[in-house]
């Protein structure tokens, strides 16, 4: 059972480690996640303001096409002229290129609104803003990127008016000697259109607010954009964020446990407004050691060696189940053969050599329940043979008559060639009750010889009340196994002249003393049996 | 009633306090529209026909610079992601010089302190007020009123008496200039919005240069005043004396200079050093 204990046990810790090092990589995961979404949130904000620039640019380049066209540049030098009011006739004209001039740019190129300036900082004409249609006092001339524009500069700014806008201005030239004629300024509504391009061509999850609202949110495939409506919660608390105040743009916060924000001033007046964006991502986060199944995607599963896993899998159930057969079912299985063969009666008792372990303890004390039951009067129960009893041991206490091991007297001309152990013993001479105490059973501090015997379980002794045990003497036992082993000998056909009680006596004492000594017996006991045609002696030490 | 074409002037009669030994009394403010339009609606008042107008005229005003985009040039503002000249425009206009004909006002003080009458219509839109910078007797009442589709929140800058509170589309918010000194009103909503307003008790009229520099004021008493220009909530150049008679006159010979020129200004500094 050692071999399975130590593979349970081992088992037990590979499992455990294999747990510890799932809540390390957990945690591993989730920390290299929570980075990588941090490093992810600073590019996709620094792409948003890239592309904001980006977008600026290339818008006031279309500006040029409506600075260049003859009748804005020349009804707008009109306009700054007459100080008083605007001219209708400018405005109607402005208007109309202003219209003509739009309808050739391209959709994704234009603006949402265009207004042409004039030097007093009037609007003249203007496209897509119909909140000011109507308002004849209309006029634009005070914002920076405006004059900026009438002093010739083209600029870009983000005003936070009714909506957000992106603005881009530039001057408008009539004579190259004089101040801009005026300036055409385009607008872009920061919406959520806005928003959907802006994702789209970043990759990046976006939200615009402004006046502590969210104004406008784009987010790519995958990404619930509801999400980033969280934001507003979390304006109040950029006040504090010295990096935002200072910087202009936050580090990494995390709001509503998972979502990673990081927060940005929009250039321009929007910046003093507090008016910005945010770029959110969801980190790469298992919720536990499980997580793992739900996060893998096919190519995950593919990578994995999945070859290497089951035949680690077999090798180690293999291994199990070998260590199994090996110390569980197999001494189970001769276990349960010795049993069948005790129960059909093919032995009167258990062979402890042939089981290890618990099956051992357990066949000794089925032994010893058996000479329970035998000694209450039960049935005659054979002598166990000695080898059969001890085992393979070097000192083989298996004896002929007068062929025992180490035994001098062996090698005497009485002696008979030692027989080879049977495979089965002969049946021995009915027991006799013998007498209630033996002498050497009842000296205390002899220890038993099933005790000495390596790998043999103890046996209990006879119980005081066996009879024949204590009834019969040492010498009456020894004449009848003397007058059994001769009757046997001449049923064998062996010469029995000569062979006198003295000598067998004498043969007998001396490995009683033997075995006694060697294996610590308070006695030991001879029985006759045939082994290959010759009468044999064969010798079981007893305990007391 | 329209003197002068060509001037984009607003000249305010003023009663002022008469003088012993006076026979004339004016009993009002009088403002009178001269060629600027936009500030004809709230500061049109009755024109007495004898009153005396003084034609006049400033220089180097585009050596003034306004302090909102001057401040919004800076890069330090985070005003813009990319802000660049245009090579075809000289650089002498590219300087911030003000829109003059809003933000320079050319005011006469008397000897005498004036007396407040009618209110005065300031229009917001645009990005600003217009005018920027007025100069009024103080107790005058100023009706700021809307003219952007959007709202506006103004506040006086430490001003208790003018708290910031939304004004909407078209919408009219008053205010009494409370003593003598100058005030700045600010916009929650549009940073680039910042207008002074001088208390002046002695002013008694005021007008606005056109493009060019010129300006046309009108009197209603004649007497000893002094131009003096105001820009930034700030005097600018220096006091002119001038008497008022009957008749027109025309000083414009003799510009106010309301900012010292660059080669003055490089002998000053040598001079300095």
């Amino acid at each position: 059972m050692l071999l399975s204990r130590f593979w349970y046990v081992l088992l037990a810790l590979v499992l455990g480690g294999a747990i510890f090092v799932l809540f390390l990589a957990t945690s591993m995961y989730n920390r290299a996640g929570a980075r990588n979404m941090g490093e992810g949130l600073s590019a996709d904000s620094q792409v948003v303001a890239w592309y904001l620039k980006n977008d600026a640019r290339s818008r006031s380049a279309q500006l040029i096409k409506f600075a260049l066209d003859p009748d804005v540049a020349k009804y707008l030098a009109k306009a700054s002229a007459n100080e008083q009011k605007v001219p209708s006739a400018a405005r109607d004209k402005v208007r109309a290129a202003l219209q003509r001039v739009s309808e050739k740019i391209a959709k994704d190129e234009n603006f949402d609104a265009v207004f042409a300036v004039d030097q007093n900082g009037r609007v003249v004409a203007f496209l897509g803003y119909d909140q000011a249609s109507g308002m004849e006092h209309f006029q634009l001339g005070g914002y920076p990127v405006v004059a900026d524009a009438l002093h010739g500069y083209i600029r870009d700014d983000t005003l936070v008016l009714d909506r957000l806008y992106r603005v881009v201005a530039r001057p408008v030239e009539y004579d190259l000697g004089q101040m801009p004629a005026g300036a055409i300024v385009g607008a872009r509504i920061i919406d959520d259109r806005f928003a959907r391009e802006l994702s789209a061509r970043t990759g990046a999850a976006v939200a615009f607010y402004a006046k502590g609202q969210r104004v406008a949110s784009g987010a790519p495939e995958g990404f619930d954009k509801s999400q980033l409506d969280q934001i507003v919660g979390d304006l109040e608390n950029l006040k504090t964020d010295k990096d935002y105040q200072q910087k202009g743009r936050s580090n990494v916060r995390t709001i509503s446990g998972l979502l990673g924000v990081v927060y940005a001033r929009l250039p321009g007046e929007a910046w003093q407004l507090g008016a910005g964006y945010a770029v959110g991502r969801l980190p790469y986060h298992v919720a536990g050691p499980l997580g793992f199944f739900n996060k893998a995607d096919d190519v995950d599963k593919k990578n994995a060696n999945l070859l290497l896993v089951a035949l680690i899998a077999l090798f180690a159930a293999a291994l199990g189940i070998l260590f199994t057969l090996f110390e569980h079912t197999r001494p189970l299985h001769v276990f349960r053969t010795e049993a069948i063969r005790l129960a059909k009666g093919e032995t009167d008792q258990m062979q402890p050599s042939k089981f290890r372990g618990v099956y051992r303890k357990i066949a000794s004390d089925l032994n010893d329940g058996v000479d329970q039951v035998a000694a209450k009067g039960g049935v005659p129960r054979r002598a166990a043979d000695l080898k059969q009893v001890m085992g393979d041991i070097p000192d083989q206490p298996q004896m002929s008559a007068f062929s025992f091991p180490g035994d001098p007297a062996s090698s005497g001309p009485e002696s008979s060639p030692q027989p080879s152990a049977p495979s089965r013993p002969m049946p021995s001479a009915p027991f006799q009750p013998s007498a209630p105490s033996h002498p050497k059973a009842s000296t205390p501090g002899v220890p038993d010889a099933t005790q000495a015997s390596p790998g043999a379980p103890p046996r209990r002794p006879p119980p005081p009340n066996r009879p024949g045990a204590r009834g019969d003497s040492e010498a009456d036992e020894w004449r009848r196994v003397y007058e059994e082993f001769v009757a046997t000998k001449q049923k064998c056909g062996e010469n029995v002249e000569g062979f006198t009680y003295e000598k067998f006596e004498q043969t007998l004492k001396k490995n009683r003393d033997a075995l006694v000594q060697r294996h610590g017996a308070k006695r030991v006991k001879f029985s006759v049996y045939v082994k290959e045609g010759k009468a044999a002696l064969k010798a079981s030490p007893i305990k007391a | 009633m329209q003197t002068h074409a060509e001037s984009a002037t607003v000249v305010r009669k003023p009663q002022r306090e008469a003088p012993p030994g006076t026979a004339r009394r004016r009993s009002a403010w009088c403002v009178r529209l001269v060629g600027l339009s936009t500030l004809a609606v709230g500061m049109a008042l009755p024109f007495t026909a004898d009153a005396a107008k003084v034609k006049g005229a400033v220089k180097n005003f585009r050596l003034l610079v306004n302090p909102v985009w001057e401040e919004a040039k800076s890069p330090k503002q985070h005003g813009y992601s990319f802000r660049e000249p245009v090579p075809t425009v000289r650089a002498e206009f590219r300087r911030l010089f003000p829109d003059i004909p809003k933000e320079l006002c050319i005011a006469a003080l008397a000897p005498e302190k004036q007396k407040p009458e009618k209110p005065i219509l300031i229009r917001v839109g645009g990005g600003r007020t217009t005018p920027v910078t007025i100069v009024l007797p103080p107790g005058t009442t100023l009706q700021f009123k809307n003219t952007d589709p959007f709202t506006h929140r103004l506040y006086g800058v430490k001003i208790s008496t003018f708290q910031p509170n939304d004004t909407v589309k078209g919408g009219t918010r008053s205010w009494t200039v409370p003593g003598k000194g100058t005030f700045e009103i600010r916009d929650e909503l549009a940073p680039s919005l910042r207008m002074w307003i001088v208390g002046e008790p002695n002013v008694a009229a005021i007008a606005y240069p056109s493009k060019k520099g010129q300006f046309l004021l009108t009197f209603d008493q004649p007497g000893d005043y002094t131009l003096q220009a105001f820009f930034s909530g700030k005097k600018v150049g220096a006091p002119k004396p001038v008497t008022v008679g009957q008749k027109d006159m025309d000083i414009s010979r003799t510009p106010i200079r309301v900012a010292a020129s660059k080669k003055k200004s490089k002998a000053d500094e040598k001079k300095g050093k």
